[in-house]
């Protein structure tokens, strides 16, 4: 049996008895990799926290244990020097989903504030609170923090004022077919094992943490509660309600395995799921699939169009005037899927000379273009001091916009000049750069980069950078490469996860999709891809990204015809005018279109035009 | 009488009934593209299901000299002396098919201009021979136009011309030529060659005479959304008299090197609106093609879903779009079809020209030959034939 399960204190009353099991794997980690796990089959039960299983969608819990409280946790507390009305910030630690909709459901519905949140580990948060501004404090921060502020909620207990019910933070997750009735016995010894033993877990712990023993025994047999009965599912079903219908997560139903065996419940119905999504409602996993798999090519471009009509009701379709410049085609990740690189020391590799460059961005200049948009390989004989010095020679030579460097290239920056990300991207803006293009995402799951692009930065690594470039008010686009090995439940986590992250820092502007553009001689055999799943694929994201603003159209693979109908399957936004772009094009696909062929596109498929800068600003007034 | 709207248009579609003038002109004005395309769909799963038709064809252009003058061809030469001008010998156009005898396609599509130097014992040769090659193979040729003026031109009744073309080998008739019917229109592009009423009349006699035959709309360029209404209305009109129609293919205007170059192409909404609204309104023709060689094979897979049931055939060498700057392969292989189809989500049957199954596809069945979707080395995306 494959458990992967949260790396808490709290959670070790149900994990620890497991590890002495014969054929049990445990793998401990952060909430989303255990839920990932669980959704790319690589676990058959998890022990995770309820957002993410809410995420998934159609998980069934585990009758008997959880991880909960009724009444007081300690753990989970919102700190602040104000009274709880005058909350204007909250910080808080972003990626701990459970508690970020507890605090902010409690604190709409208890004290009718709805604060500005700001994305902080607990440590730095309390470091944050002064003024109105407060913070959620989770785990060993929370359990030190005594008596210092004036106000500290404990979010167990103001649960329990509010619903009389017990919370649940986290639970044991599966599908009926993967978990026996003679494994879930397993979990429940395990339990009754764990309970026992919780006086030597916190001995244990409390040789590593500033915490006393007492106090974390204490913790863990009476603030923590391990059951998870009739009451408990009342609780979990009524925070599931509450976060749906405030927009947090998706509509979910608790369901109880024992009952999924004997009793499946039925699936939610299409429609109603494609209902929800038109309005912006936000859609699980497994509901996400059941669109990808079930629903026909008019009820998602209806639903997607829908949903672009309410974000955009204007009817305008943008466009921007930029130039695709690739600095250097040296790369040392040789992707299976790409035409484009050369190793290094190859005869057709290439740096760009400012000569070069220069006549490209004058061009863009001339053109009436506002930025450029840079991306090569990973070059090593490129140090970061180049970049800086070709990005101010730029800046002051032709002032256009820089959106520039996917994540896989700010990576091999740090790395190459052993230096943080953060330390990279503050010298590449102060040099000039603008904007991140959302590039080399691929799929963010990393058993399909392993396949396709062994070299490549995981998936968490870059979402990482995405994250620090956001932090620091850098804008980006997201993106997805699809129609390799993934599968369509991988295409859909990808999604999740580039919602996740905007949950969190806001910072992404728009998402293209495409389909792998194979050509001939490359490694990679593309899966079975097409036009129409194309459309279903980007009507699909516009459904899934429901705090993404805009949608655009990647003509660029799809060729204009196609790029035009996609404007009618959720798409606001077609892209760039073309003047060169050598990565797919390396691939054999060639598309052109100047400014004028764009708007009478745009025009043909019902809508107005305008351009647009990076932050999808309209430059010109519609028409 | 009030104005026709999307929902009553679409309670009549559900209901089987048969769409006006009007119904057909508010089509073309309704910006909701999918929703028209969801109801061509309707339409088309109900006569058809996934079933999604193809063929093992090849076209031949065998000369491009031409005496009309239309404003929309790219092709045509005009006198047979000018540089560009070219007619195959016979033994040249025998060996396209000879050639290919190793696979050889079910069909042969001949289209050509309208050349005033050739005796009609060309052409008659020109079947025979193909016939000689392979006796079973099917001969589509010769447009409307080209028949009408093969009657003027060799001073025979159109009936006479198609007697003895039939004698030669002749199966059926393409559906080229047609343009647009209306004389304001034809007036303007192409009013050298055979008007609407005499294309439609050469229809007429090959129908009576048991002959197939297709039909197009070239549309897109100088005509109103009214044109294309009457254009449909008319063909209707004689399927209804006839039955002898197979299939309506509507083909956009390209406007490459040609006396109209400065109009913009119909764009791919367009092309889908327009082949939609076919599908809803001849509701007494069979099929409604994606002509992949006019629309990209791209969005001839989205056709398949917005009211189309045929995506034509392998085509192996077109050469009168191509002219006209269309950026489609000028051939398909067999396999790519298939795998067209397939990715659209529809079921291949590959037909005869007459629409026998030649061969039923089971789900997930691939072609002998073809590429496996995961060891596909030896093909670019869409593989040109040389």
């Amino acid at each position: 049996m494959r458990i992967a399960a949260v790396s808490y204190l709290n959670a070790l009353p149900l994990t620890e008895g497991l590890a002495s099991c014969d054929d049990v794997e445990l793998f401990e980690g952060l909430p989303v990799d255990v839920a990932v796990r669980l959704a790319e089959q690589e676990a058959d039960v998890a022990l995770m926290p309820v957002a993410a299983a809410a995420l998934l969608g159609d998980v069934s819990f585990v009758r008997g244990s959880a991880i909960g409280c009724r009444g007081a946790v300690e753990s989970v507390l919102v700190l602040a020097e104000c009274k709880p009305s005058e909350i204007t910030e909250l910080a808080l630690d972003l990626s701990s989903r459970t508690s970020v909709v507890l605090a902010r459901l409690v604190l709409k519905a208890r004290f009718g504030v709805t604060p500005k949140l700001i994305g902080l580990p607990s440590r730095e948060a309390i470091g944050f609170v002064g003024g109105t501004r407060a913070a959620v404090v989770i785990g060993d921060p929370a359990l030190e923090v005594g008596d210092r502020f004036p106000l500290k909620l404990d979010l167990g207990a103001e649960w329990f004022a509010w619903t009389g019910l017990p919370f649940v933070f986290a639970a044991w997750c599966t599908y009926p077919q993967r978990l026996s009735r003679e494994q879930e016995g397993l979990l429940h010894h395990a339990r009754e094992l764990g309970l026992g033993a919780r006086a030597s877990i916190a001995a244990r712990f409390a040789e590593t943490s500033s915490l006393p023993k007492e106090r974390l025994e204490h913790y863990l047999r009476e603030s923590i509660r391990y059951e998870f009965g009739v009451d408990e599912q009342a609780g979990l079903q009524r925070f599931f309600d509450e976060a749906a219908s405030a927009g947090f997560l998706p509509k979910t139903l608790v369901r109880l395995l024992d009952v999924e065996r004997s009793r499946p419940s039925l699936p939610p119905s299409l429609d109603g799921i494609l209902a929800r999504g038109a309005e912006g409602k936000r859609l699980s996993v497994a509901e996400g699939e059941r669109l990808f798999h079930e629903a026909s090519l008019f009820d998602l471009g209806l639903a997607a169009d829908a949903v672009r009509l309410r974000k955009h009701p204007h009817g305008v379709v943008t466009y921007i005037v930029d130039r695709n410049v690739n600095y250097t085609n040296v790369c040392t990740t040789s992707c299976r899927f790409c035409a484009f690189y050369r190793p290094v020391g190859h005869s057709e590799g290439y740096v760009l000379s400012r000569e070069v460059l220069g006549a490209k961005l004058q061009e863009v200049v001339d053109a009436g273009g506002v930025q450029i948009l840079l991306q090569g390989g990973l070059n090593p004989e490129l140090p970061l001091t180049w970049y800086e010095d070709t990005f101010r020679w730029m800046k002051s030579t032709y002032g256009l916009g820089l959106h520039a460097l996917s994540p896989e290239e700010i990576l091999h920056l740090a790395e190459l000049e052993k230096l943080p990300v953060r330390t990279v991207l503050e010298r590449l803006r102060a040099a000039g750069l603008d904007s991140v293009p959302g590039g080399g995402a691929e799929i963010l799951v990393d058993r399909v980069r392993r396949h396709i692009a062994k070299a490549k930065c995981r998936s968490d690594e870059w979402l990482g950078v995405m994250r620090t470039a956001h932090q620091m008010g850098l804008r980006s686009s997201c993106t997805m490469m699809y129609g390799t090995v993934d599968t369509p439940r991988e295409r859909i986590l990808h999604l999740a996860k580039l919602r996740e992250l905007q949950d969190e820092t806001g910072g992404f502007t728009a998402f293209f999709c495409w389909d792998y553009q194979y050509e001939k001689g490359v490694r990679l055999a593309p899966g079975e891809n097409g036009t129409l799943t194309y459309l279903r694929t980007q009507a699909i994201g516009r459904l899934m990204l429901d705090n993404v603003d805009h949608v655009g159209a990647s003509w660029v693979t799809q060729g204009p015809a196609v790029g035009q109908v996609a404007l009618r399957f959720g798409a606001d936004d077609f892209g760039s005018v073309m003047f060169e772009e050598n990565v797919v094009s390396s691939a054999g696909t060639t598309f052109r279109m100047n400014a004028g062929t764009m708007e009478e596109r745009i025009h043909a498929a019902g809508f107005k035009a305008a351009r647009r800068n990076v932050r999808y600003d309209w430059l010109t007034t519609p028409v | 009488m009030t104005a026709p709207t999307l929902a009553t248009i679409t309670t009549k579609v559900h209901a089987g009934e048969r769409l006006t003038a009007d119904d057909a002109l508010a089509l073309f004005l309704e910006p909701d593209l999918l929703a028209i395309g969801q109801l061509a769909n309707f339409v088309r799963e109900k006569r058809h299901g996934d079933r999604t038709f193809f063929n093992k064809n090849m076209r031949v252009e065998v000369t491009n000299v031409c005496m009309a003058s239309c404003l929309f061809c790219s092709f045509a030469k005009l006198e047979a002396h000018m540089p560009g001008a070219h007619t195959m010998s016979l033994d040249e156009a025998w060996r396209e098919l000879e050639t290919r005898m190793d696979d050889p396609p079910g069909e042969i599509h001949v289209v050509n201009g309208l050349h005033p130097g050739l005796p009609f014992s060309y052409y008659e040769e020109l079947l025979k021979g193909y016939k000689r090659i392979k006796p079973d193979v099917h001969l589509k040729c010769f447009t409307g136009v080209e028949i009408h003026f093969f009657a003027q031109h060799y001073k025979m009744t159109v009936r006479e011309v198609l007697d003895r073309l039939v004698l030669a080998g002749l199966d059926s008739l393409p559906g080229g030529g047609a343009e647009i019917f209306h004389p304001d229109v034809r007036k303007r592009i192409s009013d050298d060659k055979a008007t609407g009423d005499e294309w439609l009349e050469v229809h007429r006699v090959a129908h009576a005479m048991g002959l197939r035959s297709n039909a197009t709309m070239l549309y897109g360029h100088v005509e109103t959304f009214e044109h294309r209404v009457d254009h449909l209305l008319k063909l209707r009109e004689l399927q209804d008299e006839t039955k002898g129609f197979q299939a309506f293919i509507p083909l956009a205007f390209h406007p490459d090197g040609n006396g109209m170059k400065n109009l913009p192409a119909p764009t791919a909404v367009d092309d889908l609106r327009t082949l939609s609204i076919s599908r809803l309104v001849l509701d007494n023709f069979d099929h409604i093609k994606a002509y992949w060689v006019s629309s990209t094979p791209k969005i001839a897979q989205v056709a398949l879903r917005f009211g189309a049931d045929d995506m034509d055939g392998t085509i192996v060498h077109e050469t009168i779009y191509h002219a006209a700057g269309s950026t489609s392969p000028q051939g398909l292989l067999y396999g790519d079809l298939v795998r067209l189809i397939r990715e659209a989500g529809r079921t291949p049957v590959e037909r005869d020209t007459l629409y026998n199954v030649v061969r039923e596809f089971a789900p997930n069945e691939v072609p002998e030959g073809a590429m496996k979707v995961r060891d596909r080395k030896a093909q670019k995306h869409l593989a040109v034939l040389p």
